[in-house]
Parts: structure tokens; sequence; C-alpha cells
């Protein structure tokens, strides 16, 4: 269960508008790294997850990402507000304002639509902890990719935040990716998913008599 | 139904209720009536998630009161166990 806190997790107050920019910061808010895939891969995920630390970490940095999902809204909406048509049709935002005015949608800088297959939720702890790491490292430097693009103070701050915590959370799955080879043979990591198995192997060879 | 825990029953009801008035409130915000009825849905829901935190643990990450992190050792709510 949740419920909403009427505050942003980091504070965005941007004086100057950018269309341009707008265009490619909403890759955040529903591109391939985003913030929203995030969100529903790591909540996704949980339910999969057989160890305690795992399912903590799952759950709260999940409700983390939908609080950045929403600081990426805000920046857009803010980058967006009170222009005039020649302004959108000189920075190149025409074709996003064709099909949504100035609302927000999850859509990559591209223009691709959000769709589910920009994660993964494997049912395997050691898959889904490795997808988080990518992820992790993706947003990353999706946000390095933005952060080369924008001159403006009041925008930088914000994303060089979510850039942040794209690390720190790198460093906590990577424990919970410890801690879940803990709970296994050290031997074979793979030897059986403790999401599905009864400890033996999937295709265990036949015992000879 | 009931979910087997008293004290959890008592968070399902009040707070379900907080979720009925407030959307109410929303699209109704001068309606006096149901303003009181948010005043006092919202003290029983307080005092219930009170009454279950003390004996279960936290129901929200922020209302860890114990000298260990005690979050994650309860059952998770997908497990069945609330």
């Amino acid at each position: 269960m949740w419920r909403y806190e009427k505050r942003l997790q980091y504070p965005v107050k941007i004086s100057q508008t950018n269309p341009k920019l707008a265009q490619f910061i909403i890759s955040q808010y529903g591109g391939p790294d985003g913030e929203s895939a995030a969100s529903m891969r790591y909540l996704s995920q949980r339910y999969a997850m057989p160890y305690k630390k795992g399912k903590a970490i799952l759950t709260d940095i999940g409700t983390e990402e939908l609080g950045h999902w929403e600081i990426i809204a805000a920046i857009v909406h803010q980058l967006t507000r009170n222009l005039t048509p020649e302004e959108i049709e000189a920075s190149g935002f025409g074709p996003y304002y064709i099909d949504h005015t100035t609302g927000i949608w999850p859509q990559a800088a591209g223009g691709v639509p959000f769709n589910a297959c920009e994660f993964q939720s494997k049912g395997d702890p050691i898959t889904d902890l490795f997808e988080d790491l990518a992820a992790e490292q993706k947003a990353r430097t999706t946000y390095d990719n933005i952060l080369r693009m924008v001159k403006d103070h009041d925008v930088c701050d914000p994303i060089r935040f979510l850039r942040e915590r794209e690390i720190v959370h790198f460093q906590r799955f990577g424990e919970a990716l410890r801690d879940v080879q803990d709970h296994l043979d050290s031997r074979n990591f793979y030897a059986f998913n403790p999401a599905f198995d009864q400890k033996q192997k999937p295709c265990s060879p036949k015992k000879t008599q | 139904m009931t979910c087997g825990n008293a004290l959890l029953q008592k968070v399902y009801e009040t707070g379900f209720a907080l979720d009925e008035v407030t959307l109410y409130l929303d699209t109704h915000p001068s309606d006096s009536q149901a303003m009181e009825y948010y005043q006092y849905i919202q003290k029983a829901n307080q005092d219930a998630v009170a009454a279950y935190e003390q004996s279960y643990g936290p129901l929200t990450i922020g209302q860890v009161n114990a000298s260990t992190w005690i979050w994650a050792n309860n059952p998770w709510p997908w497990e069945g166990g609330m």
C-alpha cells in the first residue's frame, strides 16, 4: 500500500523554459533506461526474491524511483511552461506538442512510447539483480548524456542529484547480490534457482548404480 | 473480510475509510459533514496504526522505533502474512 507525500524528493525550481531540453529529459520519464521502468522493474521483481534484505531493498528503491519519476515530470513540466507556438516550432518540440500539447506522457527522447519490454522480471534473483545493476548504470549514463546538454544550473542541480542516486542504488544492489550469493552454494551459484527450485539442479544427471 | 489479526484489521478498516473520505473530499472540499468524518477517521487510523506498530513493527519506513533495523524482519504483505 502506498500513500502520497506532497513534496518532491529533491526540489525543482526552473525559471527559464527550454522545450528542446525537455524533449531530451523526458527519456528518463518513459525511455528505455528511465525512472518508470526502474520502479516497475524493482517492484515487480520483489515477488521472486526469497531473502529479506533483497525484499526490503527492491521495495524501497522501487518506491524511491517513483519519486524520481515525479522529479523528471516536474522538470519537463517546468521546462515547457507558457510556450508560444513560435517557440515550439523553433525548438523542435512540435511533434510532441501535436500529440500531447504540454502534457506529460512517457516516451523516450526519440518519441518511442514506454513499454514493459524496457525491463525484465525473470523470476531468478541473480538474473534480476544483474539486470538491476545494469539498469542503474544505464540510467547513470543517460544522466551523464543529459548533463552534457544542460547549461542551466536550475536543471543541472536536480539532474545531478538523480545521477548520484543511480550510483547509490548500484552500490545497494551489489550488496543485495552478495547477500543472495551468500545464501547459495559458493561452488556453483547457479546450481538451483532459489525462487523456484527445491534446492536441486533443474536437470541433474541420473545417478549411476 | 477479516485478516485474522484484530489490530491489523483495524488498520485495514480505518485505512480504507480514510481512502474513501479523502477522495470524496477532493471533489467536495466544502462538505463539513465529510470533513468531520475525516477528522474522526484520521484519528482512528493514527491510533490503529500506532497500536499495530507497537506490537508488530513498522508499517512505514519512517516509523522504525527500535534500536536495530527491524524494517525487513516481518513477513511482507505479498507473502500472505498480513
